[in-house]
């Protein structure tokens, strides 16, 4: 809960340096970014309540993005047939986010079957999903994501840039994530085991869990939040970067923690994490609003995440000392 | 048991490697030049590689072409890998006004000459050419431009480059130079946007809820003139104007749809090209016949000219 209370202060003491902080077109805005981090950072929850990291979210949110340019500018070249197939953008999208979740499941294959560290399988898709965003431009910017209607694969800057009901796309998925999220963590079998795991792998084993089992998913989980993350941000600038996502896993991994998730496993909510990544996206923001210098906005954002939880320490010390059991 | 793993893993990794580096016949009097630049992921790095790359081919030297992502350790390694190859020349976009000065040093040391493009480092004597767009000049003139297409009046936002960065701080410094002539001109708001497109798409739609009343947004780059391009095409200011820098394709592409009004093309091929062909002129003949500090005037790309301009060059 340090995490409301550190977002609370934070919104009223933007609100009093800087008059247009609390104006509904700025939280419209402020919300839209928040999404970007928020998706990811629901996949991430899930990895680390599972007792794991992810590291290469970030990649795979540039992988995804680059996938849905290529198909979207450049089509599909079938050598061997010698044609260009291109495909209606809800396929596009599905391709990519497929294409997520595909280096998640490397990622939860390499974890559960093969025993390795989670930082380390991780790092290594980290970097190979990056060159692989590269590769298929050959480090070139997808340009133009408006299609064509000839070629009736128009509509992709509508995920990014569309509204319903007034509220921005970006938003809407960030809600569905959130909602999701929240339900299979807590109110699913496959939840209570990710937690099982998390706790205590030994336990959830010998308690008839399928640990393997869960460690896949939650890595392929991860995979699809990132992929989508990619496709939101290609969308919005209507063009693909290969270098786009880089360090996104930070502010992932800064969300769950602020969001009073437990870098060991098997503590942590979904709704902590959304919390979590509304105080950096307000500070990040802010700070934006009130021009602060860049290399100051750094020393802030760094200041801000250990002091929430250092904050949570010395709270959870002070609850645990009347029941000095645990 | 682990060593094992290392070497069965090596020796995996060899595998894969004989079966995908490019293959180039291996002429015994042959000459290296080596071709060190950031990464290739930004298409002005890119190009600037190709050209120095196809120039040295044609004038008959094998090629070795490598990044160091902006990072002056990786850059020093390259540059003891160039030296241990026994490398004729080295034409380098370097990582760091001051960290190059080491390895550049080491290479002239090692009988290796240095022909830098892009960026100067901060000493001279070490480099055999320093060959850069002239930086202060190109900002002048979008600069220029920005203040006519402005009409001389009304508020504006700056996004500046990486502050650590020399560039970024000339940049700004020659914008400023002219546009604080303009006392109708209001700076409303100066940011970094690190020179990302993400970034600048995000901190524009943010500065926008502050500042509806802008007029124009003046980058110091063109990824970051496209990523505010984008933010106010969705926040429905499509009519602000906005000027960035480099003469990326993607830019030009952006100048003709009107998109963004104006860049400032940087002839990277151009001066690429020229380091390739004062290296060789230098191993053939001693000496490059130009002065070590060298630099090329940048154009001005509106949508007026834009189809008379391709990668980093005139057509």
């Amino acid at each position: 809960m340090r995490a409301l209370l550190a977002l609370v202060a934070l919104v009223a003491a933007l609100s009093f340096l800087s008059p247009a902080f609390l104006t509904a077109a700025n939280l419209a805005i402020l919300l839209k970014h928040v999404a970007i981090n928020a998706i990811m950072a629901v996949g991430m929850t899930f990895v680390i309540l599972s007792g794991g990291i992810d590291l290469s979210v970030g990649s795979i949110a540039g992988l995804a993005g680059m996938v849905a340019g290529g198909l979207i500018d450049r089509g599909l070249m079938l050598p061997m047939f010698g044609v260009v197939v291109y495909f209606q953008v809800w396929l596009v999208v599905v391709i990519a986010v497929l294409a997520g979740a595909l280096v998640g499941a490397i990622n939860g294959l390499l974890v559960a079957r093969l025993s390795v560290a989670p930082f380390i399988a991780t790092l290594g898709t980290m970097y190979a999903a990056r060159g692989a965003a590269l590769l298929l431009s050959g480090g070139a910017t997808f340009p133009s994501l408006t299609g064509e209607a000839g070629l009736r694969n128009t509509g992709f800057p509508w995920l990014g840039s569309g509204t319903i009901l007034g509220i921005a796309i970006p938003i809407w998925l960030m809600i569905v994530f959130a909602l999701a999220g929240a339900f299979l963590a807590a109110r699913t079998v496959f939840g209570r085991h990710v937690y099982a795991v998390g706790g205590n792998q030994r336990a959830a084993l010998l308690s008839g869990v399928r640990v393997k089992r869960i460690q896949l998913l939650v890595y392929v989980i991860s995979g699809f939040c990132s992929a989508a993350v990619g496709l939101i941000i290609a969308s919005q600038l209507g063009a693909a970067h290969p270098a786009t996502g880089q360090s996104f896993e930070l502010n992932a991994i800064a969300a769950v923690v602020l969001g009073g998730t437990s870098l060991m496993g098997g503590r942590g909510t979904i709704g902590g994490t959304i919390i979590g990544a509304l105080v950096i996206g307000a500070l990040a923001d802010g700070l934006v609003l009130l021009g602060v210098s860049e290399f100051w906005q750094i020393v802030i954002k760094g200041a801000v995440i250990v002091m929430a939880v250092v904050l949570d320490q010395l709270q959870r010390r002070v609850q645990w000392q009347p029941t000095a059991q645990s | 048991m682990a060593a094992n793993g290392t070497i069965l893993g090596a020796c995996a990794l060899a595998a894969l490697l004989a079966g995908c580096g490019p293959r180039q016949p291996s002429n015994p009097g042959q000459k290296t030049i080596a071709i060190v630049t950031p990464s290739h992921d930004n298409p002005f790095f890119k190009a600037e590689a190709d050209s120095a790359a196809a120039r040295a081919r044609e004038l008959g030297y094998r090629v070795l072409v490598n990044t160091h992502d902006d990072d002056a350790h990786k850059q020093d390694e390259l540059f003891d890998m160039a030296i241990a190859n026994h490398a004729a020349a080295i034409i380098l976009d370097n990582a760091g006004a001051d960290a190059s000065i080491a390895a550049v040093r080491k290479a002239r040391a090692a009988g290796i000459p240095s022909f830098l493009i892009d960026r100067e480092i901060n000493l001279s004597g070490v480099a055999i050419a320093q060959i850069v767009s002239n930086n202060y000049q190109g900002a002048t003139l979008g600069a220029q431009e920005f203040v006519g297409l402005m009409g001389e009046k009304g508020s504006y936002v700056e996004l500046v480059g990486r502050e650590s960065d020399t560039n970024a701080g000339i940049r700004s410094q020659a914008y400023h130079d002219v546009l604080d002539k303009y006392p109708g001109l209001k700076l409303a708001v100066r940011q970094s946007a690190n020179w990302s497109q993400t970034e600048a798409f995000q901190k524009m739609e943010t500065i926008i809820q502050a500042n509806r009343d802008i007029k124009g947004v003046i980058a110091g780059n063109d990824t970051m003139a496209l990523g505010a391009s984008a933010a106010l095409k969705a926040s429905g200011l499509a009519k602000v104007t906005v000027v960035g820098f480099d003469g990326s394709p993607d830019a030009l592409a952006a100048v003709r749809a009107g998109a963004i009004q104006a860049t400032v093309l940087q002839p990277a091929a151009r001066i690429a090209m020229a380091a390739v062909e004062q290296a060789h002129r230098y191993l053939t003949t001693g000496a490059t016949g130009a002065p070590e500090k060298q630099s090329v005037n940048c154009e001005l790309v509106t949508a007026k000219n834009a189809d008379q301009f391709g990668m980093f060059a005139r057509r």
